[in-house]
């Protein structure tokens, strides 16, 4: 009893028996026709009954074939959407880099947006203004700071995002695929820092189809394929995925 | 005006008031975080409406003020109205009903809008819409403070009348956020509700007295009219800001308040069932 409670605590992240559905709409719903007639309703099965559980300072990388579900676990996982049945229970503060960018507006200056998207990630304002110098510097802007975002190239925009998401100082790092942008001098940062995490014991949860990168940054892989997982492993699954495309 | 708020924030009491507050009230949800993450997205929707507009704040007034002289001048001519000061009682309903139908409407397609936020973060997704009510807020309060200094000449204020004001305001703001919150989650299922809502929104306001007054009206429609909550709460102002105190009573406000806490009941239950899905919807 005692052992399983210490295991417990090194749990990061704990899904049991989750399924996600989604309803199939074939045009948009109106609420005259639903208030008229009841229709017929298709049901997807995005995730079904998935159970799997991390470690703290595991690195887990997804992997699966286009609408394997990989998205939708990411987006359950971030909080975002949420599941029909089952549980997932996330130990320590999340924060996902699916959107770098999400929380910003376009015609309010950097600081403004840093603020905006600080706490759209998670953190509340003290901490935002506490790290405000060291997220302006990160980003590399410059005088650029009191300028409104349209003003941005996009990599910068993207550097702005980036900084202030690893700056959040999160438990468990949820990236989706694609999140190596900018030029090189900024990719070779945000590789240094995902390495920093590593050595920091910090939970990464990585979706992507770069196989590269899966076995470059992660210590576990889970296989989804249409809801359900196929398996769920060290690096050596990587190898198997592979296979199965030859 | 947002640099006096901003002072008023950061000043300790406040956040000592809050800090006891959220400590002891078993309402854990309305978090530090929670709190910040409204005033930041009320701050962004102020900042970001008039970052690039040259006339800034005045337009707030402005727009209520051209609306009361056309309306006022088309039906002093059309219709023989028997108000004193009609332009003034105008302008003391159009105020009111301006933050009410601009909040709603705004409200009502705003997870659509929102989208991109929605579907890539989690966030207390209730900050969309306070943030809209408590940015029109704003501007309904600058309106209302010249207002009142309006109306120190005119000489209708009392202390007694301030009072009555607050607890209008405060009715209306939770009329409109009850609305809102509503109007935005049936939305995400049922995108025909934002015709619905322009097809309503000339209607609701003939079927208010703001350019008229309910004594003008057969006794059994005036009745009727109690059944809507805008009703009371124009009469209210109404009642506030000039001497035509004739239609405002106890029992004439009470279906409206009834009816306006059903529906804020109904759309803060919906919103909270739903809004975990919006994802999926959009």
């Amino acid at each position: 009893m005692i052992k399983n409670k210490k295991t417990n605590r090194n749990l990061a992240v704990e899904v049991k028996n989750v399924t996600k559905t989604y309803m199939l709409r074939h045009e948009k719903p109106t609420l005259i026709e639903s208030l008229l007639y009841r229709s017929k309703n298709e049901k997807h099965v995005a995730l079904k009954d998935i159970s799997f559980s991390i470690f703290k300072g595991d690195r887990l990388g997804i992997i699966g074939s286009n609408g394997s579900g990989k998205t939708t676990l990411l987006k359950l996982l971030a909080g975002i959407t949420k599941q029909q049945k089952g549980n997932i229970k996330m130990n320590g503060r999340v924060v996902s880099l699916i959107d770098l960018s999400a929380g910003f507006h376009p015609d309010l200056t950097g600081e403004e947006n840093i603020f905006l998207n600080g706490l759209v990630i998670g953190m509340n304002k003290d901490e935002i203004e506490s790290k405000k110098k060291s997220i302006v510097k990160f980003a590399d802007i410059g005088k650029f700071i009191d300028a409104p975002l349209y003003t941005y190239s996009t990599g910068m925009q993207l550097r702005l995002g980036f900084s202030i998401a690893v700056h959040s100082d999160p438990d468990i790092l949820l990236l989706d695929e694609g999140f190596a942008f900018g030029d090189e001098d900024f990719r070779e940062k945000a590789n240094k820092k995902i390495s920093e995490y590593r050595r920091k014991k910090k939970t990464l949860i990585i979706v992507s189809h770069w196989l590269f990168e899966l076995e470059r940054n992660c210590n576990k892989i889970l296989w989804l394929e249409r809801g359900e997982i196929i398996e769920y492993g060290n690096k050596g699954l990587l190898n198997k995925y592979r296979k199965s495309f030859e | 005006m947002i640099f006096l708020f901003t002072l008023l924030y950061q000043k300790t009491a406040v956040q000592s008031f809050y800090s006891r507050w959220y400590s002891t009230v078993m309402f854990s949800y309305f978090s530090r975080y929670w709190f910040d993450f409204i005033w930041v997205m009320t701050l962004k929707e102020i900042k970001a409406r008039y970052k690039r507009v040259l006339l800034g704040f005045l337009w707030a007034i402005l727009n209520p003020v051209l609306q009361m002289l056309v309306i006022g001048f088309l039906f002093q001519f059309f219709i023989p109205v028997k108000i004193d000061n009609y332009f003034y009682f105008l302008f003391a309903g159009l105020l009111p009903w301006n933050f009410f139908s601009y909040t709603f409407s705004k409200c009502t397609p705003l997870m659509l809008n929102e989208r991109a936020l929605i579907q890539k973060a989690k966030f207390p997704r209730e900050a969309l819409v306070l943030s809209i009510v408590f940015s029109n807020l704003f501007h309904l309060l600058i309106s209302l403070g010249l207002f009142i200094f309006l109306s120190l000449f005119m000489g209708y204020l009392s202390i007694f009348k301030i009072v009555i004001l607050f607890l209008a305001v405060f009715w209306l703001v939770f009329f409109t956020i009850g609305i809102s919150l509503l109007l935005s989650t049936l939305f995400v299922r049922y995108r025909d509700i934002k015709f619905i809502v322009q097809a309503v929104i000339p209607l609701w306001f003939y079927a208010t007295p703001i350019i008229y007054t309910k004594s003008l009206l057969p006794n059994w429609i005036a009745n009727l009219l109690q059944y809507n909550p805008m009703t009371g709460i124009i009469e209210l102002f109404q009642f506030i800001f000039t001497n035509n105190c004739s239609a405002v009573s106890l029992e004439s406000v009470i279906p409206g308040i009834i009816i306006s806490f059903i529906v804020t009941v109904i759309g803060v239950y919906l919103f909270i069932k739903e809004s975990q899905y919006f994802d999926d919807w959009l």
